[in-house]
This record gives C-alpha cells, sequence and structure tokens, in this order.
C-alpha cells in the first residue's frame, strides 16, 4: 500500500466492547468501501485510561466481519430433532419469513398468558458475557421491556466464570459489583489469582505497568504462573481453593501478632460496625426503644445507640450491659435486663484466633514464614495515619490492596475469601481510599452508572441493602424465573441483573431433573439467544448441550453455526460489531479497572455497511415490536432509556413518537441528542451525525469519585463488617423457609451464613463430591484449574484465524500445562496426547509442560471444546468446561461454583 | 545522523500479542507472518521460575548479517538504520533468513488466507504478489516513517510516524525513536534504565533494546 | 476444512524451515562434484583416465545448482544472485560457477575431441579443478555465514565441508573407476583412505566441538544419533574394504579390488551426502532466543538466564 492510498483511507471512531474490561477506543481503517485495520483512537490520548488503545481482541473484529463463515441470511431449521449428532437442516429464508415465524409464536404466548401455570416466564433469554451484548444489542431491551416477564435464569457461565461472590459481596459490603486496586496508587498488592494482565483490558494493563515501573510489589498467590504471577514482583503458588485459609492468616497475622496501634482504629471505630456488641445469640445487642445496635461508649461507660453524638466507642472487650434486646430470624427476639456483649471486632479476634500461619501453611502448602512475611509487609505499606489531596479533599491515603480472581472467588470457600479480602483492607483503613481496595461499579443497585449515588442510608448505620426477602410472609416460596433467584440467594436481589447472576445453572439441571420437592419447571416456549454459547461456556457442557437440544423454540442471533444456535430453530444475522450503531456510556469508574478521568458517550457505528443479509439488531428489535403489536411499549421503553439514556430530562425532550416507526438513525439520533444533553446540561448538544464524525464525547469526571470513602463520611455510614449479622440472620430465615417447605437440597448452602466466616475443608467439598459419585478420590490427583487468555477471553472468536494465529505465540494455549517434573514422572513429553478426565467427562489436548505450576495442579486455559463452530471446531483444543460438574454439592450459598474440578491424567499417544 | 531504534521494556509486557495482531493489520501478513510478535519464555526451576515476555522481530542490525549475505543486494540498510528489504530484487533464496539470529524473516511462497482457499474481502483488497516468494521481515513500518518525515512528523512520537506495534501496545512496553537525538524518548529510557540486547554474541548489532531495570540512583 | 495451521515459532530452537532436501542437493552435488573434479584433475595429471570422472563431476555442480534454482522463491531472477560479491558467498560460489563451467566445458570438449591426454584438455581441467576449490570453499563459507543455525555457523564445520567434498570425490572417482576398470589404480585407494581419514577427523571434530561451544539440542540429538552410522558405515567400512583391496594382490581377471573399492567409494560418498542432508534438513536448529536477565517487575528481583532455553552445553 502506498502512503497516498493510505492517506485516502477513512478512519472511523467506534468502540470494542467485547468483554467487561471495556469500553475501549478504538478506529477502523475503511480502503474502498473494506474494513482492513484496526487502530487506536489518538484522539482518545489522555482521556480514555489506555490512550485509545484496544486488547487484541479487537484485531480480531476485521475477520469476525469478513469471515465466510457467517451466517448472512436469516434461516430455519429444516430437522425437527435436535441433538449434537443432528443436522439441523438450516435452510436460508427471508427476513419477512423468520419475523413472521417468531412473532407468531410470540403472539401466540401472548394470547395464551405470559407466563405459565407456575408463574414462570414463557419467553426466555440469554445474553453472554459480563453484560456486555447489552452494549451491542441496540434497542433490543426496549423490545423485552415492551414484551413483559422475561427470564434470564439460564445462565452462559457466570457464577463459575466470573467472580461471583466478589459480585454480590462486593456490593453488598462497599457497593463494589467487581473490585480491584487503587492501582496508580497503590504500593503493595496481594492479589491471589486475579489474572488483572490477561482480563483487566488495556486500561488496567497500561496501570499496572506503569505501577511496576513505579516500583509496586505485586505478590501473585496462585497454583500457576499465569501471565500476571509473570508480572508480579513474587510468586507464591498455593493449593487450589485454599485461598480462604491463606487470607484467615494474614487477617490473624494482623489480629493476633501486629500490635494494635498498627491498625487504623479510628477506621474500624467509626466506618465500621467493629464496636457493635454481640449479644449471646450472636445478633446485635440493641437499645430497645429505637432497635439501634448499641457500642460501649468508653466516655460514659455505658451501652449506646452506635448513632449517639459524641460517641467514644470502645473497639474492643467485652461489657456488661442493660437492658437491650436481640433481634433474631423471623421477629423473634430476646429481652436482656442484662448481659455481656462483646464487640463485633472482639469476636472476630477470637474467631481468628486459630487460624495461625502454621494452621494454614499445611493446608495451602505454603511455608507459614512467607505469609507471615507477607502480612506483615502488608501492614508495612499500609500507611496508617497518612492522607492524601485528592481533588483538594484530604482523604486517608493507604497503599495496600487486596484482589481475587476467578476461582478464588466462587464456589466452596469464596466467602470467607471475599470476607477476609475486605477484612484486610477494612483493619488498616484501606477500603475505598486512595491506594487501597476499590470497587468499581455496581449492577445489584442504581443507578448503574454512577455507584456513589447508589449509596443511602439503610439499617442499622450501613448503606442500605436490597436483600431478596426471607421472611415467613415476604419469601418467594415459587419461584419467578427457573433459576429462584429470589427463592434461593437472598443476598442476589430481584434486579434482571439479579436474575442472571443467580444460581444459572440451577435453571439447566431443573429442566431436567428436579429435586423430589421441587416442582420440575417447564422449558421455555421461546429462548432468545444473543452473543453466547452456553454449550461451550459452561460447566458440563455435554450436559449443557443436550438440554438446550430440549428447548422447543430457540431464536439465535447468528454470527456463526455454533454449538448453542446447532438446537435453533430460527438464526437471525444481526450486525456485528463494525457494522452497526450503538451509543453508550464510557468513562467514570466501572470494572475491571476502568478509572477515568472523564465520563460520557460513545458511538459504535457501521465502519462499513452489514454484509449479505444482516442487518442491525435495533431494526430487528423494532420489527419485532412492530410485528407482535408492542410498538408504543416498545417505543416507550426507548423512551424511558432502553436504548441506554432516557430521552427526556431537565431542559431537553428527544422522546420519540410512540406510535410511529423510528428507523434505526433516528433513534440513535434522538438517543444521542439526549445522552449529549444530560452530560453537558444542556450546553453542547451533539447529534448521531456529530458522533459519527467524533466518535465520543466526554466531560471531567472527579478523581474524588473514584472512592466511596468520602460519600460513606458525609452520609455517616459505617460499612457492614465484620460482623455479618444481617446475613446470620437471613441464613437462619431462609433455612426455616426451606425446611417449611420440605426442602432439603441447599441445607450445606444454607450453612455458609455466618457471622464471621469459618475455615471449613473446601477442598474436601471436591473431594466429597467424587466420593458422592462412587469414585475412588485417589484415582483423581491432580487439580484442573482453568485461566483466561486475552486473545479469546469474552470475544466469542475462537472461530477468528488470527486469534489463532497470536493465541499460539502464547504458552498453553489450547494445551493441558502441567509441572514438567510430573511430566517427566508420567512420562509425558511436550506435545504429547493427553487425557484430563473426571468422572463427568474427559477432554483431550497437548500436554506443555512448564516449571510455572504447581505439581497437583493442570491448567487447561480458555474455553473450547467445539464441535460445531468453523475453524474453532478443527482447533483440537482442549477444555476443562467438559470435565467441570453441574452440581449441587458444589454450589455455594451464593449460587456459585468454582472453575475447578478433580482430575486424572494419562498420556493417549500420538503428538502433532 | 539518525538511528532508529526500538525500546523494549520487559517490565511491562505482558505477551499479550497486541502488537503483534496490530502489525499484522498494519502491514496485511499472511497468516503465520509475524514480523512482530512477543516470545513467552520461562527461567529457573519451581518453584523459583520467572516468565517473561519478549517481544522480538527483525532487529534491524547494525551489522546486518542479512544484509552480509544476501546475494542479490535486495536486502539493505539505510542511512537511517532502518534494515529493508526489495522485493523487486530478491530471489528468495532465504539465505537472509537463515542467516538472521533473530528468526526475524519469513518467505510463503503461495497465496495463503485466513479462511481456506478463497480470501476474506480485506485479504483481496490488501493481497501484496510481489512479497511472494521473496523474503519479507518487519521494517519498522518504513512506509510510515517516510511518509510521516515527509509531513513534518517525528518517529515515536507521532503516531502517523511511529510503527504500528509501538501505537497499539497497551501496557506502553515499546518506545521507538532516534538514538541520534539525546532528546528522543529512547535515548532518555536507555539513559535510565538497564538494558541488554538479546542474542548479542551473534555481533550483529541489534538496534533493539529491551530494559529490565532502572539504573541504580545516585 | 484441514485443520488449522500449527505455527511453529516461539523462543526454543526449532529447525530452520526455509532450506529443505532441495538446498541440501546443492551442497551434496557440489561436494562431490567438485571433489571428483579435483580427483579427476589429479588423475589427468598423473595420466590416468579422467574424462568420465570429469564429467560426473560437473554434472554433479550443475545437478547441485539446478536444485537450487528449483528451491528459491523467484528462479526467474536468479541473474541478481551476482550483486553482491563484496561480501556474500553466495555470490561469490555463482561467480565461479561461471568459469567452472566454462573451462568444464573446454576440458570435457577438447578432451573428446583432441584426446584425454590433450595438454588443453588437462590444463583446462587443471584450471577447472582450482576454480571448484575454489567453489567448494564458498559453499564452506556459505554455511559458516549463517548466524542464525549454530550448527552451521560453527567454524569446525568449514574444515568438515572441505574434507567431505574431497572424500565424496575421491569416493565417488573409486565408484566411476570401478565401472570403468577392473583394477583400481592404488593411488586413488591410498587418496580415498587418507580423504576418509581426514574427513573422520574433521567431523568428529566438528561434532565435539559443537558440544563443547553449546548448541541447540535438537542439533546435537541429530548428530549424535548420527555420528556412529557416518563414523562406521561410512568411515571404518570402507577403510577396511580400502585396505584390502590394497591389500590384495592383484590377480589377473579379479574384479574383487574394483567392487571393493567400488562399495568402499560409494560408502564414502553415500555417508557425506547422508551427513550433508541431515545437517541441512534435521539438525538445522535455530539459536533460539538469549536473555542474559529476566525484568524486575515492581520490586521483584531479576535473575541471570543460565543458558539459552533448548540448549545443549
Amino acid at each position: 500500500m502506498t502512503s497516498t492510498q493510505a492517506q485516502e483511507a477513512r478512519r472511523v471512531p467506534t468502540f470494542c466492547y467485547n468483554c467487561v474490561a471495556g469500553p475501549d477506543l478504538m478506529t477502523v481503517r475503511v480502503e474502498n468501501g473494506v474494513a482492513t485495520q484496526v487502530e487506536p483512537n489518538f484522539a482518545a490520548k489522555g482521556i480514555h485510561p489506555a490512550d485509545g488503545r484496544v486488547c487484541v481482541k479487537a484485531f480480531g473484529l476485521v475477520q469476525k466481519t469478513y469471515s465466510p463463515h457467517r451466517v448472512l441470511t436469516p434461516m430455519k431449521r429444516t430437522n425437527p430433532r435436535k441433538g449434537r449428532d443432528e443436522d439441523p437442516g438450516f435452510v436460508p429464508i427471508t427476513w419477512d419469513e423468520a419475523l413472521d415465524t417468531i412473532c407468531g409464536r410470540l403472539k401466540a404466548i401472548r394470547e395464551t398468558g405470559l407466563t405459565d401455570d407456575d408463574g414462570l416466564p414463557r419467553v426466555a433469554a440469554t445474553f453472554g458475557h459480563g453484560g456486555t451484548p447489552a452494549s451491542y444489542m441496540g434497542t433490543f431491551p426496549g423490545f423485552l421491556a415492551a414484551w413483559g416477564p422475561i427470564d434470564y435464569s439460564f445462565g452462559s457461565g457466570q457464577g463459575v466464570k466470573c467472580v461471583h461472590s466478589e459480585h454480590l459481596y462486593g456490593e453488598f459490603w462497599h457497593r463494589g459489583f467487581t473490585v480491584c486496586a487503587d492501582t496508580v496508587h497503590t504500593r503493595f498488592v496481594l492479589s491471589f489469582g486475579t489474572n488483572v494482565e490477561v482480563s483487566g483490558g488495556p486500561c488496567a494493563v497500561a496501570r499496572h505497568a506503569d505501577a511496576r515501573v513505579r516500583g509496586i510489589k505485586r505478590v501473585q498467590v496462585e497454583p500457576h504462573l499465569s501471565i500476571t504471577a509473570a508480572a508480579s514482583a513474587e510468586w507464591v503458588p498455593i493449593k487450589p481453593k485454599t485461598d480462604a485459609a491463606f487470607m484467615l492468616a494474614l487477617v490473624h497475622v494482623l489480629l493476633h501478632e501486629a500490635p494494635r496501634e498498627r491498625l487504623d482504629l479510628a477506621f474500624l471505630r467509626d466506618r465500621t460496625a467493629s464496636p457493635y456488641l454481640v449479644g449471646p445469640h450472636g445478633y446485635y445487642l440493641r437499645d430497645p426503644d429505637t432497635g439501634k445496635p448499641l457500642v460501649w461508649d468508653t466516655a460514659s461507660a455505658t451501652a449506646t445507640p452506635h448513632d449517639a453524638a459524641n460517641l467514644t466507642p470502645a473497639l474492643e472487650g467485652r461489657h456488661t450491659v442493660g437492658p437491650a434486646i436481640e433481634r433474631g430470624p423471623d421477629d423473634q427476639t430476646w429481652h436482656h435486663d442484662s448481659t455481656t456483649g462483646a464487640t463485633a471486632f472482639t469476636v472476630m479476634v477470637e474467631e481468628m484466633r486459630p487460624y495461625s500461619p502454621e494452621w494454614a501453611s499445611g493446608i495451602c502448602d505454603v511455608p507459614a514464614a512467607t505469609m507471615r512475611r507477607l502480612a506483615n509487609e502488608y501492614l508495612d505499606h499500609a500507611c496508617v495515619g497518612e492522607t492524601i489531596e485528592v481533588d483538594g479533599q484530604t482523604l486517608p491515603f493507604r497503599p495496600v490492596a487486596v484482589t481475587l480472581g476467578k476461582t478464588v472467588n466462587n464456589g466452596w470457600g469464596a466467602f470467607p475469601c471475599c470476607w477476609a479480602r475486605t477484612m484486610l483492607a477494612t483493619l488498616v483503613g484501606a477500603l475505598e481510599v486512595p491506594g487501597g481496595t476499590l470497587g468499581t461499579t455496581v449492577r445489584l443497585n442504581r443507578p448503574h452508572e454512577n455507584r456513589l449515588a447508589s449509596v443511602q442510608p439503610g439499617e442499622d448505620g450501613f448503606m442500605v441493602a436490597r436483600l431478596n426477602r426471607t421472611g415467613r410472609k415476604t419469601w418467594e416460596a415459587k419461584p419467578s424465573g427457573r433459576n429462584a433467584h429470589r427463592t434461593l440467594v437472598p443476598l442476589v436481589g430481584g434486579s434482571a441483573w439479579g436474575q442472571a447472576l443467580g444460581p444459572t445453572h440451577l435453571a439447566w439441571m431443573f429442566v431436567r431433573e428436579a429435586p423430589q420437592d421441587w416442582p420440575r419447571p417447564t422449558f421455555p416456549e421461546v429462548w432468545f439467544t444473543y452473543r453466547t454459547n452456553p454449550a461451550i461456556s459452561f460447566w458440563d457442557t455435554t450436559q449443557i448441550a443436550e438440554t438446550i437440544a430440549r428447548m422447543p423454540f430457540v431464536v439465535s442471533f447468528a454470527y456463526t453455526h455454533d454449538e448453542t444456535n446447532h438446537m435453533a430453530d430460527i438464526l437471525l444475522p444481526d450486525a456485528t460489531d463494525l457494522e452497526s450503531t450503538q451509543l453508550i456510556r464510557i468513562g467514570g469508574t466501572k470494572y475491571v479497572e476502568q478509572h477515568w478521568n472523564h465520563h460520557g458517550f460513545a458511538l459504535r457505528q457501521p465502519a462499513v455497511p452489514p454484509c449479505g443479509e444482516a442487518r442491525d439488531l435495533s431494526w430487528i428489535a423494532g420489527e419485532l415490536a412492530r410485528r407482535t403489536g408492542l410498538l408504543e411499549g416498545y417505543n416507550a421503553a426507548i423512551n424511558r432509556g432502553a436504548g441506554g439514556v432516557p430521552l427526556t430530562g431537565d431542559g431537553y425532550d428527544h422522546s420519540l413518537a410512540e406510535d410511529a416507526e423510528h428507523d434505526v438513525e433516528a433513534i440513535w439520533d434522538a438517543i444521542c441528542k439526549a445522552a449529549s444533553a444530560d452530560l453537558t446540561q444542556g450546553r453542547d448538544v451533539k447529534d448521531l451525525a456529530w458522533f459519527k464524525d467524533h466518535g465520543f464525547q466526554v466531560v471531567p469526571f472527579r478523581r474524588l469519585d473514584w472512592y466511596l470513602h468520602p460519600t460513606m463520611v458525609e452520609q455517616g455510614l459505617r460499612y457492614e463488617l465484620p460482623y455479618q449479622e444481617r446475613l446470620f440472620r437471613v441464613g437462619k430465615e431462609l433455612g426455616a423457609r426451606m425446611t417449611e417447605a420440605g426442602h432439603t437440597w441447599w441445607t450445606e448452602q444454607v450453612k455458609e451464613y455466618e457471622a464471621i466466616p469459618r475455615w471449613h475443608d473446601f477442598p474436601g467439598f471436591w473431594v466429597r463430591s467424587l466420593r458422592d459419585a462412587g469414585v475412588d478420590p485417589e484415582d483423581y490427583p491432580f487439580w484442573a484449574v482453568s485461566t483466561k487468555s486475552m486473545q479469546y477471553s469474552a470475544g466469542n472468536n475462537a472461530g477468528i484465524q488470527l486469534m489463532h494465529e497470536v493465541a499460539e505465540n502464547v504458552r498453553g494455549t489450547g494445551r493441558i500445562v502441567l509441572n514438567a517434573g510430573t511430566a517427566r514422572r508420567l512420562g509425558i513429553a511436550a506435545g504429547d496426547r493427553v487425557e484430563v478426565r473426571s468422572p463427568v467427562g474427559t477432554t483431550e489436548g497437548r500436554a506443555e509442560p512448564v516449571e510455572g505450576i504447581r505439581p497437583d495442579t493442570v491448567v487447561i486455559p480458555g474455553q473450547f471444546g467445539h464441535w460445531a463452530t468453523p475453524y474453532a471446531k478443527d482447533l483440537d483444543y482442549a477444555t476443562l468446561n467438559t470435565v467441570s460438574a453441574l452440581s449441587l454439592a458444589l454450589t455455594d450459598s451464593t449460587g456459585s461454583g468454582a472453575d475447578v474440578a478433580l482430575v486424572a491424567l494419562r498420556k493417549v499417544g500420538g503428538t502433532r | 545522523m539518525t538511528r532508529f531504534v526500538m525500546v523494549a521494556d520487559l517490565r511491562r509486557c505482558v505477551g499479550c500479542q497486541t502488537c503483534t495482531a496490530a502489525c499484522k493489520h498494519a502491514n496485511a501478513t499472511v497468516p503465520g507472518v509475524q514480523w512482530r510478535r512477543v516470545l513467552d519464555m520461562e527461567v529457573g526451576q519451581y518453584p523459583d521460575v520467572q516468565r517473561l515476555f519478549v517481544p522480538t522481530g527483525c532487529q534491524h542490525c547494525q551489522a546486518p548479517a542479512c544484509v552480509e549475505v544476501c546475494p542479490s543486494t535486495a536486502t539493505r540498510k539505510r542511512p537511517d538504520g532502518v534494515v529493508v528489504i526489495d522485493y523487486d530484487i530478491c530471489i528468495g533464496c532465504d539465505y537472509c533468513a537463515l542467516s538472521c539470529p533473530y528468526d526475524a524473516r519469513y518467505k510463503v511462497d503461495e497465496p495463503t488466507w485466513a479462511f481456506g482457499d478463497q480470501p476474506t474481502a480485506p485479504e483481496a483488497a490488501r493481497f501484496d504478489k510481489s512479497k511472494l516468494g521473496v523474503t519479507q521481515k518487519c521494517t519498522f513500518c518504513v512506509d510510515r516513517i517516510d511518509s510521516g518525515l515527509a509531513r513534518g512528523l517525528t518517529p515515536g512520537v507521532d503516531p502517523e510516524a511511529t510503527p504500528a506495534c509501538v501505537n497499539a501496545c497497551i501496557s506502553g512496553a515499546m518506545t521507538f525513536g532516534d538514538l541520534d537525538d539525546p532528546d528522543s524518548a529512547v535515548s532518555r529510557l536507555l539513559r535510565e534504565n538497564r538494558h541488554f540486547r538479546m542474542n548479542e554474541d551473534a555481533g550483529t548489532g541489534p538496534s533493539f533494546f529491551y530494559l529490565w531495570d532502572k539504573e541504580a540512583g545516585p | 476444512m484441514t485443520a488449522p495451521p500449527r505455527l511453529t515459532l516461539g523462543h526454543r530452537p526449532r529447525l530452520q524451515p526455509f532450506w529443505d532436501v532441495r538446498a541440501a542437493c546443492n551442497f551434496i552435488g557440489g561436494g562431490t562434484g567438485t571433489g571428483l573434479i579435483m580427483v579427476a584433475a589429479g588423475a589427468a595429471l598423473v595420466g590416468g583416465p579422467w574424462w568420465p570422472a570429469a564429467l560426473v563431476g560437473f554434472a554433479c555442480v550443475a545437478f547441485g545448482l539446478g536444485m537450487v534454482f528449483l528451491e528459491i522463491g523467484r528462479p526467474w531472477r536468479a541473474i541478481n544472485v551476482f550483486f553482491h560479491p563484496q561480501t556474500s558467498w553466495m555470490t561469490r560460489e555463482s561467480v565461479l560457477a561461471m568459469p567452472l563451467f566454462g573451462l568444464g566445458a573446454a576440458a570435457l570438449g577438447a578432451g573428446l575431441v583432441l584426446g584425454a591426454d590433450s595438454g588443453v584438455a588437462i590444463a583446462a581441467l587443471v584450471l577447472a579443478a582450482l576454480i571448484a576449490a575454489g567453489f567448494l570453499y564458498c559453499q564452506a563459507n556459505i554455511l559458516r555465514a549463517v548466524r542464525g543455525v549454530p550448527a552451521w555457523r560453527e567454524p569446525a564445520l568449514r574444515p568438515a565441508m572441505l574434507a567431505t567434498g574431497l572424500a565424496e570425490g575421491a569416493g565417488l572417482f573409486l565408484v566411476v573407476g570401478a565401472l570403468a576398470s577392473p583394477t583400481p589404480p592404488a593411488w586413488s585407494l591410498w587418496l580415498a583412505l587418507l580423504a576418509v581419514a581426514a574427513r573422520g577427523a574433521a567431523w568428529s571434530r566438528y561434532h565435539r566441538t559443537l558440544h563443547r561451544a553449546g548448541a541447540p539440542e535438537a542439533s546435537l540429538r541429530v548428530l549424535d544419533r548420527m555420528a556412529p552410522w557416518v563414523l562406521g558405515l561410512g568411515h571404518g567400512l570402507p577403510a577396511v574394504l580400502l585396505a584390502m583391496a590394497l591389500a590384495l594382490p592383484p590377480t589377473m581377471g579379479s574384479a574383487a579390488p574394483s567392487v571393493m573399492a567400488g562399495v568402499a567409494g560409494l560408502l564414502i560418498a553415500a555417508a557425506g551426502w547422508t551427513a550433508k542432508l541431515l545437517l541441512m534438513t534435521r539438525a538445522a536448529a535455530t539459536r533460539g532466543f538469549t536473555v542474559p536477565h529476566t525484568p524486575v517487575r515492581g520490586r521483584g528481583t531479576s535473575r541471570p538466564s543460565p543458558a539459552p532455553p533448548g540448549w545443549g552445553l
């Protein structure tokens, strides 16, 4: 290409939001009408935290656009039998036929009722990774809103492939749906399996690279030398699923070995429930008149409500209190004329006493000295007492953080991990302050775009928490969704996000076979799938695929043929990333580590026209609405904000006429104007044409708003730590409800509601599940874990050649990674074909012996095992997902399970 | 004088291959050809083991082995240090590719496409017959350098005049510029940090410097 | 669709993907051919039969160069190979090929027209032999200049390449002689014995030196596996056969010495061809990448990398 031609080429600004670490800004070079290159958006330098750069995945979008394997016309299934071994017999049809077929079904449902006899929605929808499909589905949410009840119960990997427990506990404790280090200020990070250099996106990668050069110390505790471990100052190989013991040992050192004054006692006293007095039944001692938790005021030597003026609460000790009440489950109340109350802090100290590093060492297979050293280094770096000025306000400066990764952060053991991590921050006052451990965004609370605004005073001096009800009269005994998230998981809340974060595997399990005392849910009559492939991305994908095959009518927005839409009845080709229009929010703070100094909106626009008959999803949504008679509701939903922002606000009204059809451009023009007006308070309103030229519009975002601390201080709130009185009570209630209803299969989960989390033999849960399956655990001596790959994670791009090509440069891609010494012992050489086997299934792949992995662990990166997706099915890549079990026994109380399995390993011959 | 060099900060690099992909886009290289790539290496034995990521490609050596052995003079070093190949002269003997101590050269004899027998639209649009049967490698994006310079831009500073891999690198690991300019970013980085060059015993004087630690303070 | 290609890139030494059996044939044909031309010239000087051997020698060189023509990506631009005599041993080799074939044609033509004992033919052949020596020297240096393949870069390979060219020539001279005459001249047997001894010494030295200097394990593995076979079948056995041929009393009409010499010659030549074929196509691992220090990540530590990954020392 000559430079003249290059100059004639057009650069189209757009964004990539393939994974939750985005969105990231970029441009697409278009030459003679063909998209040829992805490049950074240099105009975003100094605005986007990664200066307008996108990660490697975005470079796959050109091949994604032009892949010969794309579905480019609507198609219908001609083979009524469904199954992996059945040829769907897809044949092209017109858009009219496709839409009429779907809408015929939908209209029939509307006539019979939107929910079935059990109250379950007859229409279900599943979207892929981390909510990111919402940034590609245009106005489809408007159609879903107009429709009415939709079941989002059928997951595509959430709960096992995400940091699920952190989502729930993080948001509960400090509005941290995801949690990260304040990397730009911190000096010491303990990272338990957080693979931020892989899944953190360009913003996190840039921040951590800067921090390394600045001289941060990051210690990676993880069974294998992941990319993040590699880029850390120190790697501590820990036995899988024992992180909780490690972290409890760190808490023990801080509480039992460090001088008390080295902790941030003021923070603990004023910003946490540490001084709250706990009564003999394990509940807060409360003022009989007001019901407020009591603290021991050292000045007056009396028990006083926590929010009384001029208090000097005691952080520790046992104090005689009376009169007081304790409020237990189901409004049970104990009245005490005089009783002894221990502060929550003291209860914690006592509970943590057994968890010495020496105790943990045997569990984690990590020397006690290492844990003790790290605890002390953490303390040494905490800078308790120091402050920093941010945007003119003085804040505590605590440059230490603890972060948790997938598998640490879901399934059994995740609750103590989340608690211990948050307590490590809390003990030194490093929660939500510069340098410390921060939440990034909220999803279970609103507004999504401003986590600080989601903080409002709630009960007992804490921020409000909207848990699913567990009272006798308020408990949702009859689930409104197939995964029963409101019934089983109080912490997840009742929103659509709550449903998507419920125990989504239960939906898959129960439609096949429900527990005896639980009515087997119906299959939804229509199931929409978009940017998702649960037949690949879940546990026990063989079983998932079989279950999908039983879905009566599946509508898949299809980019290529894949393992899930193999069972579809209708395939709809939607315009892909470089072909479609949508305005989304950017900036502020959001997961995984996006902390901007700006916020605003960015446009995705067609760099090139859609290939073939592919149509913009907003057009499809409008047609579905029109053909099902929901046009007005659809337009109304868009006016309310289904396209990302409400179209009316203070001083502006760009709303759409509700009784008219609007083309895609008109809709997004209105959304652009409304978003811009909202952003600039009407001062600088930009339309779609402007966004097409400029790509994004931003205004400054205060760095102060990265931190929750000022909001907590302003509202006089305390973090609901360390003592989990509310969860303890909720657990008792939930247990009672399940017992009353005769359900015995959630008993272990209910036990997890502990006021102070304790160590249980978490690895033993997996060992027991083997015994329960009737096999000898000795036959499965290896822990198999997964790890993400930046090239593939959340990209739904295993069928893209470029990703395969560049990912092959990264060790372990598609391979089974094992310790070199183990490999020698088993006679396995690099490239040998090996089988990984669990009682659930097997996977085969090429061995990659390395030094950087524990001898008892194997790693299978990514999620593969494709059998239908073109190109991907020929990769011959191993996958953990066919060996990990869909299992109630391996489901924790939040409804999540860990991405881990006990496996056997053997050479099966052949190399390549 | 000008001597263009690349500086890769190994403390920053996470081996994500974004530079690899960006290079493939910028230079329309065919499947399997990676003018820029990142090595994923391991040193030591469990548990005392480290893993590092090393961007590599043509090192634009001061005494390039490829130039020395090339029988056709297709490979030559420009005055600014960039080693280039004239695809119209190269006979495709591969002698240079073998002589390169950095495994940085490729030859493709037949049209090769991402998905089977037919090119995708961008592949068809950017197909360059002159690259068939000849040796190819990283050019430091010499077209961008030259067109940028012609427009008064500074390579390594202005993105339009800077190699695509540097522009795309998400960790800020890669820096490009003029080593003979003491004020350039590359000169500053090399002054302030400890660095090495790979396979230095090959004696070719590579122009690819790797930072591994900061210089000890005064 | 066929499975996506599995790339072989990486940081460890890998088998060079560029030169295959066609390129190896250039070194096989060039070495054998130039060796044979030199031996033929010797034969001519001592008044022995040389014409058939010389013809085969030139044909071998031509065959090798022909295979190169098939190897290169742009054969119709082959003329460009002459552009860089200043530093490129490949250009130099190609430049020498011109007078080599010119003199070869003159020698063979004069021999055919004027007779094998023609002074012109012999003079042309001797000159051609000098050029052939230069050609062989160029070939040895072509490999030596390859910095990307440690097994070729090893300086001890140069004498080994020269020795094997001579040995292959001497060996093939015996084969050609055996076809032409039942009684090989003793000098040719002695020459072959000397050549095979020299080659054995040179290859052994090369092998030892490579081990000592360090090289990719992949290269060493191939050479280690090859060594006993090449030394035994390509040196020991032919040496015994040659000694026996020398020791046998000349018996009128017996073809035994000739057969023994021919077999010995073929073994000598075949050993050289095998060694070169394996050296070029199996033992030619790239050098991989050496990183003297790992980076200091934050407040981590650096550690030196004691040896390039995939190297044997």
